[in-house]
């Protein structure tokens, strides 16, 4: 579904990304960890289009990512999920069913199940600048998972949300796995990504210092947390 | 429906939410109605009655670049921020984040201001048209044409604060537009008056145009072209479609670096 193939990022001298090759497959949880500046945040940008490669190729389905046409395929949260402030929740998703194709009833339709689906019912009339944050981040998620994308993408989608809303957001998410589409989470609870993904890469400056199955590593009277620590000990002694 | 004309649309009903922007056609419009009154009195010069027609004709070409050189202002303040805005709010990853390409982004925006900007204008054209019609019974032929071919420059105007917004400040961005076209109409106009009969006959030299004169963006010539199918007066100053020719090649050519220079950005 997605290849990364010695995919480097530079700023300037800085290597935010360096040589960074994986293969995601179709229906994966996979899970990016990693400290912060390892690098995560720039691969999914690069995923998205925001950011060019310096080096590498990223093709989402064989289409190189960027291509207007590979994000057809995409459903996109970013990390600081941000809503233009004049628009209401309703309007945002409209405008974003408008781009997935839909439109009349059956762009009303898909924004009202998906309203239901993310917890908003309710609050879609109010302006986004009335949201706190977890409303926000509800509506993002809502965004990204209009016009049933084969591909979520979700930069700290449970950043901002009280312990009720991640309850909701991991149900989403394993309907969502359960239907055969992909997800790529990118996250810093590492309890969730442990949850939730069936693969799992830890990322340190710029590399993946681990990528396999989540059952592969982590062993028995583990934590991913443990795993997690220990490498990044290696690799920052 | 392509991505170009919706963004285009949306930009239109997000330009259209501000209040502000009702409050400025109100007090444009509420301006124009003020100066109703100048079609009603009864003028004379030197003791000899000027025809009401005529002062209204005057009147109304006076307006019609009032209004011309104002919209420059408006559109300047609208398209300054455009870019910088929607990559605060959000607006931005909003539509990058679906299948819609860079270009139909900034093509959509750029062509979303400019359609706002050419109705405001036209709206104002329209009531002067519309007020001289109603107290003279004359129409001024030409009036509407002249305004839409105004709207060229309005274009230029708003595709040069767009690419340098993406260098300067917003605000800078937007006063070096207008000192650009302050510089169009400075050296134009003051070339358009050394070639009238009265001036060349007390200066007495060859005045031949300076290159850079040529090369410089022709928005006065176009406006005063433009003017020209309200007077049907000729016009002396160049060839109307090389002025024509002059701001579509800038327009282009500045489209084509907010292109180049958007395409090379991070979003």
């Amino acid at each position: 579904m997605i290849s990364f193939e010695n995919v480097t990022k530079k700023y300037g001298n800085r290597v935010a990304v360096d040589g960074v090759s994986y293969t995601v497959d179709k229906g994966e949880f996979f899970g990016l960890l990693g400290p912060n500046g390892a690098g995560k945040t720039t691969l999914v940008r690069m995923l998205l289009g925001f950011s060019r490669c310096t080096a590498g190729n990223i093709a989402i389905d064989g289409l190189p990512a960027g291509r207007s046409e590979s994000r057809k395929k995409v459903g996109y949260l970013a990390e600081l999920h941000r809503i233009p402030p004049y628009l209401s929740g309703v309007e945002y998703l409209m405008r974003h069913a408008a781009f997935c194709g839909l439109s009349g009833s059956r762009a009303k339709r898909a924004v009202g199940e998906i309203l239901e689906r993310v917890g908003m019912n309710g609050s879609e009339k109010k302006k986004a600048f009335q949201y706190s944050k977890g409303m926000t981040q509800r509506m993002g998620l809502g965004a990204a998972l209009l016009g049933n994308p084969e591909l979520l993408v979700l930069d700290e989608p449970v950043s901002g949300l009280d312990p009720l809303g991640m309850r909701d957001v991991r149900v989403i998410l394993e309907e969502f796995k359960n239907r055969g589409r992909t997800i790529i989470l990118n996250s810093h609870l590492l309890s969730e990504v442990e949850r939730l993904c069936d693969t799992v890469a830890i990322m340190n400056k710029g590399r993946f210092v681990v990528k396999d199955a989540l059952s592969r590593i982590v062993h028995a009277h583990e934590t991913l947390e443990d795993v997690f620590i220990r490498h990044l000990e290696v690799e920052n002694p | 429906m392509n991505n170009l004309i919706r963004i285009s649309v949306i930009t239109i009903k997000d330009q259209m939410r501000q209040k502000s922007f009702y409050l400025l056609l109100a007090i444009a419009v509420v301006f124009i109605l003020l100066i109703r009154g100048c079609y009603q009195g009864n003028y004379s010069v030197n003791g000899r009655q000027i025809e009401s027609v005529s002062v209204a004709w005057h009147v109304s070409l006076l307006v019609f670049h009032f209004i011309a050189a104002g919209m420059f202002l408006m559109t300047s303040m609208l398209s300054m921020g455009i870019f910088s805005r929607d990559r605060d709010d959000g607006a931005m990853v909003m539509f990058l984040s679906r299948s819609v390409d860079r270009w139909q982004y900034v093509l959509g925006r750029i062509a979303g201001i400019w359609i706002l900007s050419t109705a405001f204008m036209f709206i104002l054209h329209l009531t002067i048209f519309l007020i001289v019609l109603t107290n003279t019974g004359g129409m001024i032929t030409g009036y509407l044409t002249a305004s839409l071919l105004c709207s060229v420059n309005l274009l230029f105007a708003i595709v040069l604060t767009c690419f340098l917004s993406l260098f300067l400040p917003n605000f800078m961005a937007a006063i070096f537009t207008l000192g650009i076209i302050g510089i169009s109409f400075l050296s134009d106009g003051a070339y358009q008056a050394m070639q009238s009969e009265l001036i060349r006959q007390i200066i007495s030299s060859e005045n031949h145009a300076a290159l850079w004169r040529i090369l410089f963006p022709k928005v006065y010539m176009l406006q005063h072209y433009a003017s020209t199918l309200i007077t049907n007066n000729g016009f002396d100053g160049m060839s109307p479609t090389y002025a024509l020719v002059n701001i579509v090649l800038y327009i282009g050519a500045f489209a084509a670096a907010v292109l180049w220079r958007f395409y090379r950005s991070e979003i």
